[in-house]
């Protein structure tokens, strides 16, 4: 660097600003340069002079306490805000958990509920067909009851010591129906009793057993294959009633049996 | 028993004293370029308190590791040229011409011969007289005393400068050259003058 500073480059040199390369061609010149020595010089006695003297005001100490307070304050609100912000954001996530939890355990209870309705229609399913084809298959082999008697004071007896249970059997019985006898038979490897009646010339298969799970409260009756089938219970016993006789005739001796199971008479 | 709002409550301090802890120290510089700006006492311990509420509310902006004091500078510049003594400083349109102007045509040169009239020890000697060189600083320009300010009081570079003005770096520097022309200047007036009074 042969040339003479310029006044940025003065400037540059004084403030720091030179990259080490300029530093270094800077440093070159003013060993040979008198004049940019004593301007270079200058510039940073001016530099550090200026520093001082521009050292001029000091901020009263009100202000200090006014800008400290006012941070502390900002402070404090942030803070408090934060607080709130925290209490009402855990607010709102714990309200949120709590819905959460109850719609989970609304979801919980319902498909428990739609699950357990599942398996007992299943299983009413299963036991009706079940019953269906015990029934069928006692009048389509034409096989010989296992106890063949009209009268109930026969038929009963005839169970004791081969189900775990007692029932009663109605001494009046509706119009045109008739007790033909009973089998001992299983459902659902339970033993269970089952009645025959006729009613005109059609034949009634009542299955007596004892009661598992929650009483049919009502009646209820399901078709099958032409078949009617009523489900029914009483206060120990579940009894269910298939035959193709007109559901109402098929009603009156379900009925009649349940009274019976009461010691009620029809 | 330890509760546990009690942490996340802790967690929110730090962040709120990191501003007290860089911002509070910088209120003497702040103050002081504002009262060289402003020139008005109250101006400045109005600008200054806007600049704090400023950089509180947009503390949460800041970028941590960032310049700070860059950054809460810019604030005190911007709120000054909005106040009053601000506008009045961007209404010499005139004065802005003229840096322009030169600015473009790049920075003064010294004349050679105010260099060589005095010596080294004379200037130290004028340079030492605070009194006469605050003066000569009065007599600036805003735009360049603020660089001046900027750059000679607040050790900035000038990047930084640049930064909190908004202006190249280019006319950083061109303004810190006629800052210093014109602080020759006046301090060598100052000297003619004092010469002609004890002649």
């Amino acid at each position: 660097m042969t040339d003479h500073f310029s006044q940025v480059t003065l400037n540059a040199l004084a403030d720091g600003e030179l990259t080490g390369d300029q530093l270094a061609l800077a440093s070159e010149h003013l060993a040979e340069c008198p004049s940019c020595t004593s301007k270079a010089l200058y510039q940073s006695l001016l530099k550090s002079a200026t520093a001082k003297a521009g050292q001029r005001y000091n901020p009263p100490s009100q202000l200090q306490e006014r800008v400290a307070s006012l941070a502390s304050q900002a402070n404090s609100e942030r803070l408090a805000h934060g607080s709130r912000s925290f209490w009402k954001f855990q607010s709102l996530g714990w309200a949120t958990a709590a819905l959460l939890l109850l719609f989970s355990i609304g979801m919980m209870i319902e498909q428990r509920a739609a699950d357990k309705a599942r398996i007992v229609a299943a299983e009413d399913a299963a036991l009706v067909t079940e019953v269906f084809d015990q029934h069928v298959a006692t009048l389509a082999g034409n096989m010989p009851l296992q106890v063949v008697s009209t009268d109930r004071h026969t038929v009963k007896p005839w169970f004791q010591g081969k189900i775990p249970f007692s029932f009663n059997l109605p001494e009046g019985l509706p119009r045109d129906t008739t007790l033909d006898g009973a089998n001992l038979t299983y459902l659902g490897n339970q033993p269970v009793a089952q009645l025959l009646y006729s009613i005109g010339k059609h034949r009634v298969s009542v299955f007596l057993r004892q009661r598992s799970g929650e009483a049919k409260v009502n009646p209820s009756l399901t078709e099958r294959s032409g078949f009617h089938v009523i489900e029914s219970s009483t206060r120990d016993l579940d009894a269910t009633f298939v035959s193709d006789v007109d559901p109402a005739r098929l009603y009156d001796l379900a009925n009649t049996i349940k009274h019976a199971q009461a010691g009620e008479k029809q | 028993m330890r509760l546990p709002w009690k942490k996340t409550a802790r967690e929110v301090g730090p962040q709120t004293s990191a501003f007290e802890r860089q911002a509070l120290p910088l209120l003497p510089s702040l103050y002081n370029v504002a009262f060289w700006l402003s020139r008005n006492e109250s101006d400045a311990e109005d600008l200054v308190q806007e600049t704090f509420l400023k950089a509180l509310r947009g503390f949460v902006s800041f970028e941590p590791g960032s310049n700070f004091k860059a950054w809460i500078f810019r604030i005190l510049r911007n709120t000054y040229l909005t106040s009053r003594s601000g506008l009045a400083m961007r209404r010499t349109v005139a004065l802005e011409d003229e840096l322009k102007g030169s600015e473009e045509a790049g920075p003064a040169r010294i004349p050679e011969a105010a260099i060589d009239r005095q010596t080294p020890e004379t200037n130290l000697l004028r340079m030492a007289n605070r009194d006469a060189l605050q003066a000569a600083m009065e007599t600036l320009a805003p735009p360049l005393l603020e660089v001046i300010l900027l750059c000679d009081v607040e050790e900035m570079k000038y990047r930084e400068i640049a930064a909190i003005l908004e202006i190249p770096i280019g006319t950083v520097m061109s303004r810190i050259a006629r800052a210093r022309s014109a602080l020759r200047a006046a301090i060598e007036g100052e000297i003619g003058s004092s010469r002609e009074f004890r002649t």
